[in-house]
């Protein structure tokens, strides 16, 4: 697993995209988003909730990011193989990755959280440290969630996969109330909502910020949601390696 | 009696492998269609065949990175399915063509791997610093790898193949498209592992020369299935080409030479050399040279030449 940490922390001191992902979206992403509430007028509370959509997006962006490149990056370099020619297992791989994608997802998080109440009096800690705390956990469980399953898309279909790392996220928040409360969604979107971990860790966060809460002991569902996902993610990943190994994908993706 | 696991590094028997593509994935392609072998510990075994023969495909099957369909292969005892992560540990490979993260540098690469085979601290530096030495990258070590020439990177790839201090080294390739004095060092280095380490090493290769020269044991491969398997001495006696007896005579041409016991055929070339291929050139030579001189045929040169494996492969591969 160190060695997959140690790897990720390479890559990201050196690509320029890292630094996009890091710094640029994220600002982009709750400057225009602090805009569009000043532009409506909207109350801090409200200004909270969808700034809170906002850095949620970006967090769980990075992170999985981070996570997706323990495939990506050897598939882009046709390195794969040597990788699984090691004695290791996935989770070395996803959750290495996932390390730094933590590491990375606090500093954006630090940095917008930071901007936000600078610039629209966005208070981050007004709900204390233990909800702050349980919700960043919540956007990381839920971005090596997302990250594993496009780890697998990716090794059961090879780079035609690859845009899943990137789209994936917008759907997930999307459907888990990025920016409004999921009861405002249709019948069938929201019961898919419901079946999303974030849906639950947004609700909970929210929450403080004085909007009642639209589920039952969110915090439990969001965390056994998570852990359900979470064994769904690693089998799905393992059983696309295998098959990827049947096919010969894998030396395909090598070549 | 020792054991097969303790004398074979592999024994395949009956491996069946094919892949699916097109539409619906409904073409099959046969790629190996119940190949056998078994390669002693501690021998260079060479898999020769043309392209699209089957060789990686079995390769890749011996290093688990393949499964097969059919069939069983045990790799230094274990089973390459059952077993395949505890063989991990104790197996590596290096390509022809090798690729790996293009940012990261040479020693960053080589320890990357390393750490993937669970080396850490101080023994980590000192497999790092020690292959870095033995493969001459030194002054390259902190060079991104796709700054590195062909040659370096092959380089490289040999050294991350060694991280681990492999019981068995699956080499694919591993002179293509280098530069001639770059293949010769490789082959020497190739050899000096097993010489050295008594490492097992399986390498496929194109060029017959490094095969001839390399490797203890040679398999050819064609379409899915091993046509000939043996020392490659062996092989040119099996594939029964012959040996060649250059002759310069005076006179220059002697009429009754084709139709002698044992010779095959007889060539004139330009430079007035008479090749002669005989079928068991020591029991023919001594032969040839009685009726020759006997004849009054006076044998002003004579050369024997025997058949380069290149011409094993040529005949095979027909």
């Amino acid at each position: 697993m160190w060695a997959v940490v140690v790897r990720n922390a390479i890559m990201a001191s050196r690509n320029v995209f890292f630094f996009f992902e890091l710094l640029f979206w994220p600002i982009v992403g709750v400057v225009s988003i602090g805009f569009m509430t000043r532009f409506l007028e909207l109350t801090p509370a409200q200004t909270s909730f969808v700034l809170i959509g906002t850095i949620a997006l970006s967090v769980v962006n990075v992170c999985q990011l981070e996570v997706a490149y323990a495939v990506l990056m050897d598939v882009w370099s046709k390195s794969i193989k040597h990788q699984f020619l090691a004695p290791i297992g996935i989770r070395h791989l996803t959750v290495g990755s996932w390390l730094v994608g933590m590491v990375r997802g606090l500093l954006v998080f630090t940095l917008v959280t930071a901007l936000g109440g600078w610039a629209f009096g966005f208070r981050v800690l007004q709900p204390g440290i233990g909800p702050v705390a349980m919700f960043l956990f919540g956007c990381f469980v839920s971005a090596w969630i997302v990250g594993v399953f496009v780890c697998a898309l990716i090794t059961l279909f090879g780079n035609r996969a690859e845009a899943f790392a990137w789209a994936s996220v917008n759907l997930v928040l999307m459907l888990a109330g990025i920016y409004y409360p999921v009861s405002v969604l249709p019948d069938p979107a929201r019961a898919i909502a419901a079946a999303i971990p974030l849906t639950y860790f947004l609700d909970a966060y929210r929450s403080y910020f004085g909007f009642a809460t639209e589920f039952a002991s969110p915090i439990t569902t969001g965390l056994v949601l998570s852990a359900l996902y979470a064994v769904l993610a690693h089998g799905a990943f393992f059983a696309a390696i295998e098959r990827a190994r049947r096919t010969g994908l894998l030396l395909k993706m090598s070549e | 009696m020792s054991s097969p696991a303790a004398v074979l590094a592999i024994d395949a028997r009956d491996v069946e492998k094919s892949f699916r593509s097109g539409f619906a994935r409904g073409r099959r392609t046969l790629a190996l269609r119940g190949v056998s072998l078994a390669v002693p510990r501690g021998t260079i075994f060479g898999l020769l065949g043309p392209n699209g023969a089957g060789k990686t495909t079995l390769l890749s099957i011996l290093a688990t990175l393949l499964t097969p369909d059919r069939g069983t292969a045990r790799v230094l005892g274990l089973d390459v399915v059952r077993d395949a992560a505890a063989l991990r540990r104790r197996l590596n490979m290096a390509s022809g063509r090798p690729s790996f993260l293009w940012s990261l540098r040479v020693a960053e690469i080589v320890a990357f791997y390393g750490r993937l085979y669970g080396l850490s601290g101080a023994a980590l530096r000192r497999r790092v610093d020690g292959l870095i030495r033995e493969y001459e990258l030194e002054p390259y070590r902190r060079v991104p790898y796709n700054e590195l020439s062909t040659g370096l990177k092959q380089r490289v790839a040999l050294a991350k193949s060694l991280v681990n201090d492999p019981e068995l080294l699956f080499l694919d390739e591993p002179t293509l498209g280098l530069d001639p004095d770059v293949s010769v060092r490789v082959r020497a280095h190739v050899a000096a592992l097993r010489r050295e380490r008594g490492m097992t090493i399986v390498l496929t290769t194109h060029y017959m020369r490094e095969a001839d020269e390399l490797c203890d044991e040679v398999a050819f491969i064609k379409a899915g299935r091993i046509l000939a398997h043996g020392t490659p001495d062996d092989l040119k006696r099996q594939i029964k080409l012959g040996s060649v007896i250059a002759l310069r005579l005076d006179p220059p041409t002697v009429p009754w030479l084709a139709d002698a016991d044992g010779v095959l055929r007889v060539t004139p070339d330009d430079d007035g050399w008479l090749e002669c291929t005989v079928d068991d050139v020591d029991k023919r030579l001594p032969v040839l040279l009685r009726q020759l001189i006997g004849d009054g045929v006076v044998v002003r040169n004579l050369q024997v030449r025997e058949p380069e494996l290149e011409e094993v492969f040529v005949e095979l591969a027909r």
